[in-house]
């Protein structure tokens, strides 16, 4: 693919929808490493997060249609696209099973489904950030944005009302913001 | 609603990492179409969030490209297969209708080859029968024909000639068995013409009286074909001075009409 040819947004879409060998190239070439990036901030696992990649780029090439360019960048999409693939694989059974493996303590705590409230010590991209930010705000992004819990669940597992959990959400977002 | 203590609220942010509720969303894409300073504001934070991103971007591993390439042709080769797969049901409809189609073709082709083969034999059937009948006619005809050479030949048998009187020229043999021992006479037309359906040709016999009259006896009326050509079997006679034929009234049973007179021969005695 030639690296030198610069799409626009919407021209690359077009091109996308079009099934254009070259757009794939295009859209590889610039958003693989950085959704790798992401998905990897969230399995963990090199080889699962490849698998995860190519299961991203099957479902922007087939799903390309569903993309609305009034709700947000192309990257955005890309980039919540891939984030809900990793954290479905990780709270899929097979992933669990595997991790499991790893402590004891953890499996019986992931089998009654509750959040783990460990972070992950290698951190790359947002989680390197994150790092930064209180632990109070820090679990919160870490439970909703890294291993998907919606609100509701992480009031209940944490024994804080909704409410404070969506306000300090916003807080720790709002901070996260200022230190991109 | 004040957009800018909205903007500020963190819902950007909450709406672009995918952490707002569905209401907050739709909430948010409708703010959206009104306020674009909120679509400036979002459009800002996921510039931020992409370069970060980018930044922290982490080469894929070599042949990963080709590889998901190979996944998504082969996912769209698979498409049409898809299509395929979903045949089994729309194959087991067409299946059916195909088979019943194909029933109906055959039963259709059976229908035909049972009438086929019905009419077939009944034509069969019915040039059997005229074969049959050609059969039996001819065989008829030549155990007739038997008879009369046998009659021909047979030195007992007059053969009288009937001449024409008439410019037609009407002529005709007689077989006469005179030694009476062959209960047959034999009429061989040779030229006569077809009368119109009213009228038929009679064989007379005749005896000349005792008183110088004629007494003409019916040896039978018969009809001549187009071809002007006909053997006959007369009723027998034992006696005969002459022999004529009359053109009478269709089943003639009195006298016959002279003035009508044929033909006429007297036997060689």
């Amino acid at each position: 693919m030639n690296q030198e040819i610069k799409y626009s947004e919407q021209e690359l879409i077009t091109l996308l929808q079009q099934r254009d060998e070259k757009a794939f190239g295009y859209l590889y070439d610039n958003y693989a490493g950085a959704l790798i990036g992401v998905i990897l901030s969230i399995v963990n696992d090199g080889e699962i997060a490849n698998d995860i990649l190519q299961e991203v780029f099957v479902n922007v090439w087939k799903k390309i249609e569903f993309y609305d360019a009034t709700k947000g960048r192309l990257f955005t999409w890309l980039l919540n696209i891939a984030r809900n693939a990793a954290i479905d694989k990780v709270r899929s059974k097979d992933f669990r099973n595997n991790q499991n493996t790893v402590t004891i303590a953890e499996n019986t705590e992931l089998n009654t489904v509750k959040p783990i409230f460990q972070p992950n010590t290698d951190f790359i991209g947002l989680k390197k950030i994150l790092a930064n930010l209180k632990d109070e705000y820090r679990i919160l992004i870490d439970l909703s944005y890294f291993q998907g819990f919606t609100h509701d669940e992480i009031a209940k597992a944490l024994s804080i009302p909704l409410g404070t959990v969506k306000t300090r959400i916003r807080t720790a977002l709002i901070q996260l913001k200022e230190m991109l | 609603m004040n957009i800018k203590e909205y903007i500020l609220s963190g819902i950007v942010e909450s709406y672009v990492m995918g952490l707002a509720s569905e209401q907050e969303s739709k909430e948010f894409e409708q703010l959206c179409s009104q306020y674009p300073e909120l679509v400036e504001a979002r459009t800002s934070f996921e510039l931020k969030l992409e370069k970060q991103a980018m930044e922290n971007a982490i080469a894929p591993p070599i042949g990963s490209k080709e590889k998901i390439w190979t996944a998504i042709q082969s996912r769209s080769v698979t498409k049409p297969t898809k299509i395929i797969n979903m045949e089994p049901t729309t194959r087991k409809s067409s299946g059916t209708s195909w088979v019943a189609a194909a029933s109906i073709i055959l039963l259709l082709g059976a229908a035909y080859f049972a009438y086929d083969f019905y009419s077939k034999n009944k034509k069969l059937q019915t040039s059997n029968k005229e074969l049959q009948s050609q059969v039996d006619k001819l065989s008829e005809e030549q155990k007739w024909m038997g008879e009369v050479q046998k009659m021909m030949s047979d030195p007992n048998v007059a053969v009288v000639n009937l001449v024409g009187t008439t410019p037609a020229k009407a002529s005709a043999n007689v077989y006469w068995d005179t030694a009476g021992t062959s209960p047959n006479v034999y009429l061989v037309v040779k030229n006569m013409p077809k009368l119109p359906s009213d009228k038929q040709y009679q064989l007379w016999s005749i005896i000349n009286g005792q008183d110088g009259k004629l007494q003409p006896t019916s040896m039978g009326l018969f009809d001549v074909g187009d071809d002007g050509k006909v053997i006959l079997k007369m009723n027998n006679t034992q006696k005969a001075d002459a022999f004529a034929i009359t053109i009478e009234n269709r089943g003639n049973t009195g006298g016959p009409t002279l003035e009508q007179l044929q033909s006429m021969g007297k036997p060689k005695l």
